[in-house]
């Protein structure tokens, strides 16, 4: 995307600061809206994506919180359920144990208990991803255990644009939303640096969708889905098989909940190939789920078995070598395509 | 004339070095004094590079370089 856009004028953000605006611009029209978490106040988040808040806005609408995800969790769903818009930080998704009762079983489910008399309008955003040695509590992603759970919409921005205009969404949306944020992608530094998620971001506010996937590139011989982290990796294994002569089309599902199943599907009838790319754990996750979407639907559109290039069953090691044997990267994705390429 | 973008002597405490963690313009953009142009990184912290002057940027140290107090690492013509 960033490419493409005309070298002059041009605003680029990182994510962490594409997100912070976004929750800045709805709290100036919205005082609904406030930010609780831990060290989300004067530090500006860990992930920096919550700089410049407390001093624009005072340390009632931004909240720094002891380290109890049970209590301010908790507190938050209460307020979403009483007419306030909260948007909670559980600083590492990993952490999501000891709040699991009041995502699953309170925030997730109190609209459906109520019979929609009760809304709950709740953004949790968490740090997903690892690739920098933090291990294995620090590291994981999760998307399939939260985008397997009824009752909250999942969402994984790859790029600065989209994350401004998914967080304005989920501000806006009258449902709980879970905003996962891949740790590599914020423009951190320590945390790792991918250029390619820091893009040009319009200053006026505006929404992008749920439930719509983004054909990031077009091509006609394999589909490449991925999200966040996976896209970028997508992205680099697709210019690698270019030079092979092997056309790759690379799908940004941006979405899990709702997921575009349509755009996965429609990619694949053209190009006959499947690889679904996820730093979450193999089974039972995100790869397999898109490539039942597509078997179930119709399977002769497959010339060759669909692969996955996602994160071996194991907890994240912390060694540096051992954690970059297990991730997935752009080697791994053309090394999948190649044993599907002369189907 | 060009400006230089220089790293200020009180950015940071010490005398650590510093990486370039972003660029929010490209090179060759049409930027404007007091714009934020970059970040660098000391000990996991990062410091903001405003534009020092109205011009064309032309981006001398790239991301993930290491720089100090003092480097050059752009400029403004």
């Amino acid at each position: 995307m960033n490419d493409k856009v005309s070298a002059t004028n041009e605003r680029r953000l990182t994510i962490a600061r594409a997100m912070a605006e976004a929750i800045a611009q709805e709290m100036r029209v919205d005082e609904r809206v406030f930010v609780m978490g831990e060290d989300i106040g004067t530090l500006g988040g860990v992930f920096g994506n919550t700089r410049g808040l407390v001093e624009e806005f005072g340390k009632l609408r931004v909240r720094d919180t002891p380290i109890s995800e049970t209590g301010f969790i908790g507190a938050a769903v209460g307020a979403a359920s009483d007419g306030m818009r909260p948007i909670v930080e559980l600083m590492f998704v990993d952490f999501f144990g000891v709040c699991m009762d009041a995502i699953y079983n309170l925030m997730a489910k109190n609209t459906y208990f109520s019979g929609g008399s009760v809304k709950v309008p709740l953004v949790l955003m968490t740090s997903t991803g690892g690739g920098y040695s933090d291990a294995g509590q620090h590291s994981q992603c999760l998307y399939g255990t939260f985008a397997h759970l009824p009752g909250m919409k999942v969402v994984s921005p790859s790029n600065a644009y989209d994350a401004k205009g998914m967080m304005t969404a989920a501000i806006r949306d009258e449902n709980p939303v879970i905003f996962m944020y891949h740790k590599g992608l914020q423009g951190m530094g320590w945390l790792g640096t991918e250029p390619g998620a820091t893009v040009n971001v319009p200053e006026e506010s505006y929404e992008v969708p749920f439930g719509k996937a983004a054909v990031v590139r077009e091509g006609t011989d394999v589909t490449i889905v991925g999200l966040a982290m996976g896209v970028h990796n997508a992205l680099k294994a697709a210019d690698l098989l270019a030079k092979k002569g092997v056309s790759a089309e690379v799908v940004d599902l941006r979405t899990l909940v709702p997921l575009d199943r349509d755009t996965v599907f429609n990619s694949v009838k053209k190009t006959g190939r499947l690889i679904v790319v996820d730093e979450d754990y193999h089974s039972f996750g995100v790869s397999g789920e898109i490539i039942a979407s597509v078997c179930e639907r119709d399977v002769s559109v497959l010339k060759a078995a669909p692969r996955r290039v996602a994160y071996p069953d194991v907890p994240i090691p912390f060694s540096r070598p051992m954690e970059q044997f297990c991730l997935p990267n752009p080697d791994k994705i053309v090394a999948a395509f190649d044993t599907i390429a002369g189907a | 004339m060009a400006t230089d973008i220089t790293i200020a002597d009180d950015m940071w405490d010490g005398d650590e070095q510093a990486v370039v963690t972003n660029w929010f313009a490209p090179d060759g953009a049409a930027v404007t004094k007091d714009m934020l142009l970059a970040e660098i990184m000391v000990a996991k912290i990062q410091y903001e590079v405003r534009a020092p002057a109205d011009g064309t940027l032309t981006i001398v140290s790239k991301v993930d370089d290491i720089v100090s107090k003092g480097d050059v690492i752009g400029r403004i013509g």
